[in-house]
Parts: structure tokens; sequence; C-alpha cells
């Protein structure tokens, strides 16, 4: 692995491990993962329940410390400075906050972060990229699941992070929305530095991805293979 | 299924339930040791009121009545009875020293041995012994006899008799001794006499028997009778109700024979009032602080309402009906009510006994246990209750809804329940305002009394209504100026103060109640914290009134105090020592106390207060009594009966020291007095010293009260060695009046009251502001998760805390604070007939309610870190918990 690449990599992990306590048991949920992941990288992870994805996911972006193996960013520094500005993470489950407007919860990342943005125009930008500019001044309690997926995601692109993590980002969402959420996703990133990682365990869309890795038992199988999309 | 649905309460729901069964302990314990507290002080007020009442019933014989048969009828109902003779002689002569002294009319009393040990408090040897002839002191003086002495008893009709003086006695109670029995109460205070002599009881009817036949109207005969104490109610109301029965009974046995004086029901009926001014004030302490214990328990089991709703859908997933779901909740807070209610009884064991030394398992007082434990059981039904039944009936999703932002009005705004309550304490204020504030009405000498509650709704509509109206207004002022706060955050929450803004004020309800309960906790323990104080204030007033001064130094027109007054002056630890004469003069046919000062310095040894003086200008009424050598002032009652107007001449009778004669004084009227210290609470005159001394030759002052630097109870005692050698002077300080004026509900020891009640105050506040903010905070943890799992940094997530715990704080202190103030002026108004004087200012108890705003904050404190700490636990498993 040549140094170069290295050093420009966005995660560099080597045998990472994270393990559970359950009552009197241990559950190994991350089993000596190495990997890295690269700039403008599409990868899909794949995966039953309980393989471990958002475990992973939950490494990559800083919010979880591993038991065991190295975890570096080399290109985007110490774990702690990851989110929300460099790292985006879409979770699996609702994650809106119910007293803040669709627009406000779009924001929130940029006025965590305190980038020097124009905070609307930027959340204008980002709703009316996955279509939901009319859902702007609405709040989560009166969207559908899906919407809140998309809103979700939206909150994800808001503040062009380098690495976008996304946890079963179609999981609420029927074939044809799902599709479509990651056409938009796609479309913003393409020409873009960001890479993007989508746990799912749906293969359609994995295939839209240029590379597969799978999980079983905590155990990261990489595919390795590269398939270019169409 | 019970069993298993209380073990996975217990498990999971620990807080809440824990929450719950303190809220119903601390309501419980308040109500119970305040019960009990009230209870045993009215038995006290009743047992301090009748142990001072010297002799119970005097049954005067009526002329011709057979005495023994009396004395036979009244011995059942007594457990104690005397024969005691009455003569009214033309004076009394001796011979000493080469002179001779005569006095005026006097009285013989005929008294048996025994007398003195069944009343002792009516007769005190000052020289001698007890049996055989004895002369009252001021007698003694006026005829200047000791021991062994011989006095003649000029007898009306008959030959003077000679008696030998066996001791000089004082008589304490001279004034009941020699009350006229049988005139209708309110007639002209008779003045006791000035020459007394006691026989023995055989020797008397030797000397008065053919008396009483030459002159029958001089000579009467009088049963002294004391009843068993420990057999009377223990209410004042109750006794007085059975001792004037029992005295009515007796009267128509001996049907016209005698008739009685009843002390006793005339003592009971004075204490009547204040106990139920004690009740009254007991109604109001902790009325409040019960109604705040309450909405805390109600505030607790509301709270959690996503995990209740969350429980009951899988219940009835397992096929539980919304029956079997209420009866499980009706377990659950049958399970809170018992516990916290037994909590709360041993709560109030142990303060009744620690703070108000008294048990709350005594008698009367388990009443008020039983009655509080069963309101805590009922209280927690009912806020379990009702909770589940909404969290059941409120499942929809849309009704889930209403949680937040826009929904509609509450019935109590629509129909403006807070204008209402506000205008009702209004009106229902300016009621009894209009009657005087006559809230406790206990007429002399019926046994009626009646209470007016209604007057306590005023401060209870204040309070309700100031809460509401908080409520409301923050509810407007929140959704309208969500820029204004976002504008106030913003040097706590930079750039996010905008979002803050905006989800507080979308929160408003939640928000908004937990402000209306700090405010109504802050209002109660402002309101009784300034109220306590001021009552405590106003004891010392009272007892400062009642005793004169600090120290107090009294003597006899024949041993004027005023003989000392330059060793007392100079008696370490006293400030300032000023003379005040104490004379009686007569206006017209009423004998009235007169109080001779020098009107320029007397205030440098007591306090002079605005309230003494009609007008409520004590400097100004003092330098025109200055400025009028002959000026006088009087009673209000005495200025209405005599038709007086400012400047009218006045004639007063004042007693000359050189024939004991009264003798027509010009005075001319420039005032009214209220009250004046040492002075009785109904006529008395104030008059200059100087003028009083030339007008009747006697310079002397009977009176000198003393301002003290050190404690008045030590100056006390220096005075009393000090004064020794004067006989009959008699030395008292302030903190014996506070203990004597055994009637008034002032003298009722508030100290562990008010620190029960200050303590539970800030325990209410202290649980009001941490709870509330705690439970609102735990009720959205899933809100801190998300933020920190986006990647908020603890000082961002503390932003939110803060932002939050910080306005619910200030504003609810703030709003408290004021109503409080508003809450403790109307209760010292309501309650001025408490007091003696009114207080002119409520006093406020800074250093209090600096610890109390302290303690709040604290618990603010605590409960935002609490909550700091618990996003502290990794995001990512609160993000799986959600
Ligand atoms: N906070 C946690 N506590 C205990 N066990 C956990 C926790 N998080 C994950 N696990 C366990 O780790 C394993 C992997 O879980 P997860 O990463 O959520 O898998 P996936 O996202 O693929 O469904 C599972 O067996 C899960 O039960
Ligand atoms: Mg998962």
């Amino acid at each position: 692995m040549d140094a170069s690449l290295m050093a420009d990599a966005l995660i560099q992990a080597t045998d990472v491990g994270r393990a559970y306590r359950q009552g009197s048991a241990t559950v190994a949920a991350v089993v000596e993962a190495t990997f890295q992941l690269q700039p403008k990288d599409r990868m899909a992870l794949m995966g039953r329940s309980g393989s471990g994805k958002s475990t992973l996911l939950h490494l990559m972006a800083g919010l979880d410390r591993p038991d065991s193996g190295s975890l570096l960013w080399p290109a985007l520094g110490a774990a702690e400075s990851l989110l929300p500005a460099k790292i985006a993470l879409v979770f699996q489950a609702p994650s809106l906050l119910e007293p803040l407007t669709v627009a406000e919860n779009v924001a929130l990342p940029l006025l965590m972060s305190g980038a020097v943005v124009d905070t609307d125009a930027a959340v204008t930008a980002a709703l009316a990229t996955f279509g939901l500019t009319h859902l702007a001044d609405k709040l989560p309690e009166t969207l559908s699941g899906g919407q809140m997926q998309c809103v979700a995601m939206a909150r994800a692109i808001v503040g062009q992070p380098q690495l976008i993590l996304a946890d079963e980002p179609t999981g609420q969402l029927d074939r044809v929305t799902g599709q479509a959420l990651l056409d938009a996703l796609l479309q913003h990133l393409a020409g873009t530095e960001t890479a993007l990682v989508i746990a799912t365990h749906d293969p359609a869309v994995a295939e839209r991805m240029t590379m597969i890795w799978r999980m079983d038992h905590g155990r990261l199988l990489a595919d390795g293979q590269r398939e270019v999309v169409a | 299924m019970i069993w298993l649905w209380l073990g996975g309460l217990i498990r999971e729901r620990q807080g809440r339930l824990v929450g719950m069964m303190t809220g119903i302990a601390l309501s419980v314990a308040l109500l119970a040791a305040l019960g009990a507290f009230l209870t045993q002080s009215a038995a006290s007020m009743t047992h301090r009121a009748i142990g001072s009442v010297p002799v119970d019933w005097q049954v005067q014989i009526a002329a011709g009545a057979s005495l023994p048969d009396i004395a036979k009828v009244l011995a059942p109902g007594v457990s104690k009875q005397q024969t005691v003779g009455y003569a009214d002689v033309d004076g009394f002569e001796a011979h000493t020293g080469g002179t001779v002294q005569t006095t005026g009319p006097g009285k013989v009393l005929g008294v048996d041995a025994q007398y003195r040990l069944d009343f002792p408090e009516q007769l005190r040897s000052l020289v001698g012994n007890l049996d055989g002839v004895l002369v009252a002191q001021q007698t003694a003086a006026n005829l200047h006899v000791g021991m062994g002495d011989s006095v003649q008893i000029h007898r009306p009709g008959l030959p003077s008799a000679e008696v030998k003086v066996a001791g000089i006695v004082d008589l304490p109670n001279a004034d009941s001794l020699f009350q006229a029995v049988g005139v209708p109460p309110g007639a002209a205070p008779q003045a006791p006499p000035d020459n007394v002599l006691l026989l023995p009881l055989s020797t008397w009817h030797g000397l008065f028997d053919p008396q009483a036949v030459a002159r029958p109207d001089s000579v009467r005969m009088q049963l002294h009778a004391g009843l068993a104490h420990d057999r009377l109610p223990n209410d004042p109301e109750a006794a007085f109700v059975a001792v004037q029965g029992a005295a009515r009974n007796l009267e128509a046995r001996i049907a016209g024979n005698g008739v009685i004086a009843d002390n006793l029901a005339a003592r009971l009926d004075a204490v009547r009032g204040d106990a139920l001014y004690a009740r009254v004030l007991f109604l109001f302490l902790s009325a409040p602080g019960c109604l705040l214990a309450a909405f805390l328990t109600i505030a607790v089991a509301a709270s959690g309402g996503d995990r209740r709703r969350r429980d009951q859908a899988l219940l009835r997933i397992r096929g539980a009906s919304r029956s079997q779901i209420m009866q499980l909740a009706a377990v659950e807070a049958g399970v809170v009510g018992v516990g916290g209610a037994a909590i709360g009884v041993g709560l109030a064991a142990l303060i009744s006994s620690m703070l108000l030394q008294t048990t709350i398992f005594a008698g009367s007082a388990a009443v008020w246990v039983a009655g509080a434990a069963l309101a805590g059981v009922l209280l927690a039904q009912a806020a379990i209750l009702i909770t589940a039944w909404r969290n059941l009936t409120l499942t929809t999703v849309k009704d889930a809804r209403m949680a937040l932002g826009q929904e509609r009005a509450r019935l109590w705004q629509r129909v403006g329940l807070d204008f209402i309550c506000l205008g009702l304490s209004a009106i229902v204020f300016w009621r009894t305002w209009s009657t005087g504030y006559q809230v406790v009405l206990a007429p002399e000498g019926t046994p009626s009394s009646s209470v007016d509650y209604i007057a306590f709704l005023a401060p209870v509509l204040l309070w309700l209504g100031a809460g509401l109206l908080t409520t409301r207004l923050c509810l407007i002022g929140l959704g309208l100026g969500r820029d204004q706060l976002a504008r106030v955050l913003r040097p706590l929450a930079g750039p996010l103060a905008g979002i803050v803004a905006a989800a507080i004020s979308r929160q408003r309800r939640r928000i908004t109640q937990g402000i209306a309960l700090v405010a109504l906790g802050f209002a109660f323990a402002t309101s009784t914290a300034i109220f306590n104080t001021t009552y405590h204030a106003q004891t010392l007033v009272d007892a400062a009134l009642t005793n004169g001064a600090d120290v107090t130094v009294t003597g006899t027109a024949q041993a004027p105090a005023s003989a000392a007054l330059q060793t007392l002056r100079a008696l370490p630890g006293v400030m300032a020592a000023q003379p005040m004469q104490h004379r009686f003069a007569y206006v017209g046919n009423d004998l009235q106390d007169l109080y001779g000062i020098d009107a320029r310095h007397i205030g440098e040894a007591t306090r002079m207060s605005d309230a003494y003086f009609a007008g409520g200008d004590a400097t100004r009424t003092l330098a025109l009594l200055a400025r009028t050598p002959d000026g006088v002032l009087v009673s209000e009652e005495t200025a209405k009966d005599f038709q007086l107007q400012l400047g009218d001449a006045l004639n007063l009778r004042l007693q000359n020291a050189r024939d004991h004669q009264y003798h027509s004084i010009l005075f001319h009227y420039i005032g009214i007095a209220r009250e004046f210290p040492t002075a009785p609470h109904d006529s008395f005159l104030v008059a200059n010293a100087a003028y009083v001394s030339e007008q009747t030759g006697a310079a002397g002052a009977e009176i000198v009260l003393l301002q003290t630097s050190a404690a008045p109870a030590r100056v006390a005692v220096a005075a009393k060695l000090a004064t020794a050698a004067w006989p009959g002077i008699k030395v008292t300080d302030i903190g014996q009046a506070q203990h004597l004026i055994g009637s008034s509900l002032t003298a009722i020891d508030l100290g562990g009251l008010a620190r029960l009640e200050l303590g539970f105050a800030v325990l209410m506040v202290a649980g009001a502001t941490g709870l509330i903010l705690a439970l609102g905070l735990a009720d959205r943890r899933r809100t801190f998760a998300i933020l920190s799992a986006l990647g908020a940094k603890p000082r961002q997530l503390g932003v939110f805390l803060w932002s939050e715990a910080l306005l619910l704080f200030i504003v609810g202190a703030l709003v408290g604070m004021l109503t409080g103030f508003g809450l403790a002026w109307m209760l010292v108004k309501l309650l001025t007939g408490v007091f003696d004087p009114p207080p002119e200012l409520i006093s406020v108890p800074w250093f209090y309610l600096l610890a109390l705003i302290g303690v709040a904050l604290l618990s603010v404190v605590a409960a935002v870190i609490g909550a700091l700490r618990e996003t502290g636990v990794p995001a990512v498993q609160r993000m799986r918990e959600i």
C-alpha cells in the first residue's frame, strides 16, 4: 500500500475491534476490521441484522471508540473533531429533533460546527437537493417516516462533509423512493471529493456503489470488487 | 399479573415512584405535623390561660341566703371552695412612733387558714407569717405599721375594734379579688381599695357579724371555688362553653340566692378568639404548602407519559383490557399512596418531636394524622389514575401531537380562570377590608364565635390566580417573543440561540408549567417567610408594649421606682432610663389609668410607635404634648363618649398626695392614644409628668423604663439587686412578658412551627425547581442523545440545558417572589387582629430569601449537571434506546 495513499486516506483501520457486554456475556460487534477509506469512495456495507454494520459506522464516525486495534483519520484529524463538520452520520432510527422545523433540523450541523456560511442558503439548497423545499417549515411529527429519512439526508449533506456515513437510509422507503433518494444523493456528490458509506441489506442499493463490503458476525469480509456504476 | 407488574414498576420506574412517594410524604407530613401542633397549641393555650386564673368562681351570696346551703349545692361541681367575708369599714388608724395615721375607707376580708393553701396565688407574704391579722402592703405603708403593731378598725355604726398585725402581704390579684360581682359586664372598672386588712375567718365573724346586722349593705359573703381543670376540654372554645354552662347551671340551682363571678370563663373567653386565629393561621400557612406538594406529585405522575403510553400499548398487545390497565394503575397508586402516607406520618412524628416538641399520636392530634394520611392516599389515586386514564385515551397519533406547539387553549384559558381568580380575590379582600379586617369574631361573654373563612379565599385565590396568569403570560410571551428570547440567549448560546429559542418556544406549554410550579413554590416560601418574620417582630413589639420597655421597674405610689432612677441609670447594660408615672384618674365616673411622661425623652427608653397614636405620627403627637403642659391624650372611646373636640378643656379627678382625696384638675384634650407601653388595652390617659406632679403634689414616678444594650434578662437581675432595698419594687423584662401574655396568640411559641414551615418551603422550592427540571430533561433524553450523536459538544448540549433551566428559574423565582410579597402583605392585613398593635411595615427576611434563591439555584445546577452527565454516556448507546 503506497504511502501517499495512506496519508490521504480518510480512514485507516487496523484490527479494529468493539465488544459489548450484554449481561454476563460479551458480544463482539466488530472483530479485527482492517480497511482503508479514500476520498470519493462509494462503499456499500452489507450484512444481516446484528452483523455489526451500525457499530462499524459509529466507530468510523468517531462516535464510538474501538476496544482494540487502531483507528485513524489521517486526512481528517482527531476523533473528537469529526462530527458534524467533517463527517456526517445518518442514523438508522428517526433522528429529527421534535421541537424544531425541518429547516431548523437541517441547519443544526452548520450551527453546531460554527461554519461561516450563509446558513439559510445552504439549508435551502440542501432541501432542494432532495425535493423537500415545501416541507421547510413543517415540524417532524407531521412528516412520514420516509420524509424524515430524506430530511436526515439533507441534514447530512448541508455542511459539505468529506465523508457521509448512512445507516440504512432507505430502510423506511419503498424501492422507488429509495432509488430516487439515492439518485439525488449521488448526483449531489458527483464531482466532489466526498466519500460515502451506506450500510444496507438491499442489494439494489448496494449495486449503486463502487465497492461492497460484507459483514458477518462482526467480521468484515471485503469483497474488494469495484463495480463501475452506470 | 399484578405482582409481575409491580415488580416491573419497582425495577423500571423507580425514579417516578420515589418522586411521587416523596411528594405525598411531604404533603402528609406537613399536614399532620401542623395539625398536631395546632391541637397541641390550643391545649397549651387553654392550660396556660386557666392556670393563671387564681380563683375560678366567686359566688356572692345574696342577702339573707344561707351560705352552707349554697356551699352544699356547689360542692359536687368544684374541686375546692372557701368562704370569704367582705366588710366595708370607714377607715383604719394606727399609732406608731409617736404619730397617728388614719386612712380613708377600706375593706376587711375574712379568710380561713386553708384559703391560702387552696388559692396560693391570692396572698404573697412580704413580712411576718400568714397566720393571724394581715395588712396589705400599701395599707401598712399608709399606716406606718409593721409586725406586732396595733391597728384600729373603724366599723360603721359600731365601736372601733383593735387588732394586732401578724404580717404584711401583697395581694397580686386585687382586681379580681375585689371585683363587683353581679354588675353587668362592661360597667366601669372598680379600682381595688387602697386599704385592706385580712382577718382569720373566726375573728372576722366576731367583728363583723354584728356589723352585718347593723349595716347589712356593708358586709357580704363569697364562696371562692376552684374547678378541676384537668377535666376541661382542651379547646378554649369548648372549655369556655363547658365552664359557662356549668356556671349557668349552678346559678339556676341556687335560684337567685347567689351570683357568680365566672373568672375562668372570662379568661377562656379572651383566649377563644386567639385560638380561632391560630386555626386560621394554620389553615393559611399550610394550605398552599399542601397544595404545592400535591401539584408536584401530579407533575411527577404526569411526567414520563411516553413511557407510560408504551407500557400501556405493550399491555394491550398482550390482551389487557382498559379496565385491567386502570386496575393496575390503581394498584400502583395504592402502593405509592400507602407508602407515601406511611413515610409522611413517620416524618411528621420525627418533625413533631424534634421541632415542635409535641407528639402526633396524642388524642385529638391523631385525628389530624389520620386525615392527612387519608388525603395522601387519595391524592396518589387521583394523580396516577387521572394520568393513566389520559394516556389511555390519548394514544392516537393525533392526540399525541397535541403535546407540541400550536394546540388550542385550555378550558381555563378560554374562560379566563386566572382573571376570575384575581378578581374574586380582590373582591373578597375588599369585603374584608371594608369591615376593618374582622376575620375572627368572638364577642365577649357570648358562647358564639365565628371565623370568616371566606376572607382567606383572598390570598388563596391570589396565589392560584397569579400562578395561572403567569402561565398565560408565559405562554403568550414564549409564543410571540421568540426573537427577543433568542436575543437574550445570544451571549449564552451563540449561533445556536435562534434554535434554542425556537425549541423553547415550541415547548412552551411544558416549560410554562414548570415556571408556574416554581413560581408557586417561591410565592409560598416568600410569603410564609415574610409573614413569620413580621409575626416574630410583632411579638417583640407586643411584648415591649406589654412590659413597657426592655426592662421595667415598677414601684408603688408610696415607693416610687423613680427613687432608684440614678442607681438604675448607672447599671451596666442600661442605655437609657426614663421615669413614667402611673396614677389613676376619674374621667366622669370612669376610673382610668393615667400615665405621666416626659414627652421629650420617653422615646429614649421605649419605642414610641406611630401606631400608638391616632394620626399615626408619634413624633408629632409627643412634640405637641411637650408643648402643651396641661395637654392630655385620651382613648378613642373616651373621646367619643365625652364628645371631645381637640383643644377642649377636660376635668380629671386625681388623688392628691396631701389629703389622699381626689381633686379636679384641668387638662386640655390634644389627641388620641391607642396603645401605650404598660397601658391596658381599653381606656387610659397620657399626660405630662411635670404637670401631674405639680397638681397632685406627688413628684415620684411609679415606673422606670430601661432600654438595654445587654440582654434584658441579665439587666433585670442587676436591677432587682439594685432595688432590693426598696420594698415592693418589681422588675420585669421583655422576655418574661413574652411568656406571660398567656392568652395572646403571639405568646404561642411559633419558633418550631416557623422552622418547620420555612424548612418545608425550602424543600418545596428546591423540589419544584430541581424536580421539574430533572423530569423535563429526562423526558427529553432523546433530544439530547440525538444532539450529541450529531456531534454536539458538551458545551453546546449545556446551552440547551442551561437556557431552559435558567429561564425556568429566573422567571419562576422573580414572579414567585413578587407574588409572595403581595401575599404576605395581604396576610398581614387579614390577620391584623392577631397583632396588637398591627405592624407598620412587613419585615422581610432577606437572609432567608437569599438562602432560598441559593438552594433553588443549587437544585437547578444539580438537575442540569445530572442531565449533562447522562449525556456523557456514549451517545451511541442512547441512540439505540430511543
Ligand atoms: N450498546 C450495545 N449494547 C449491547 N450490545 C450491543 C450494543 N450495540 C450493539 N450491540 C450488539 O452488537 C451486535 C451488532 O449490532 P449492530 O452494530 O447494531 O448490527 P447491525 O447494525 O448490523 O444490525 C448485535 O449483536 C447487538 O446486539
Ligand atoms: Mg443497524
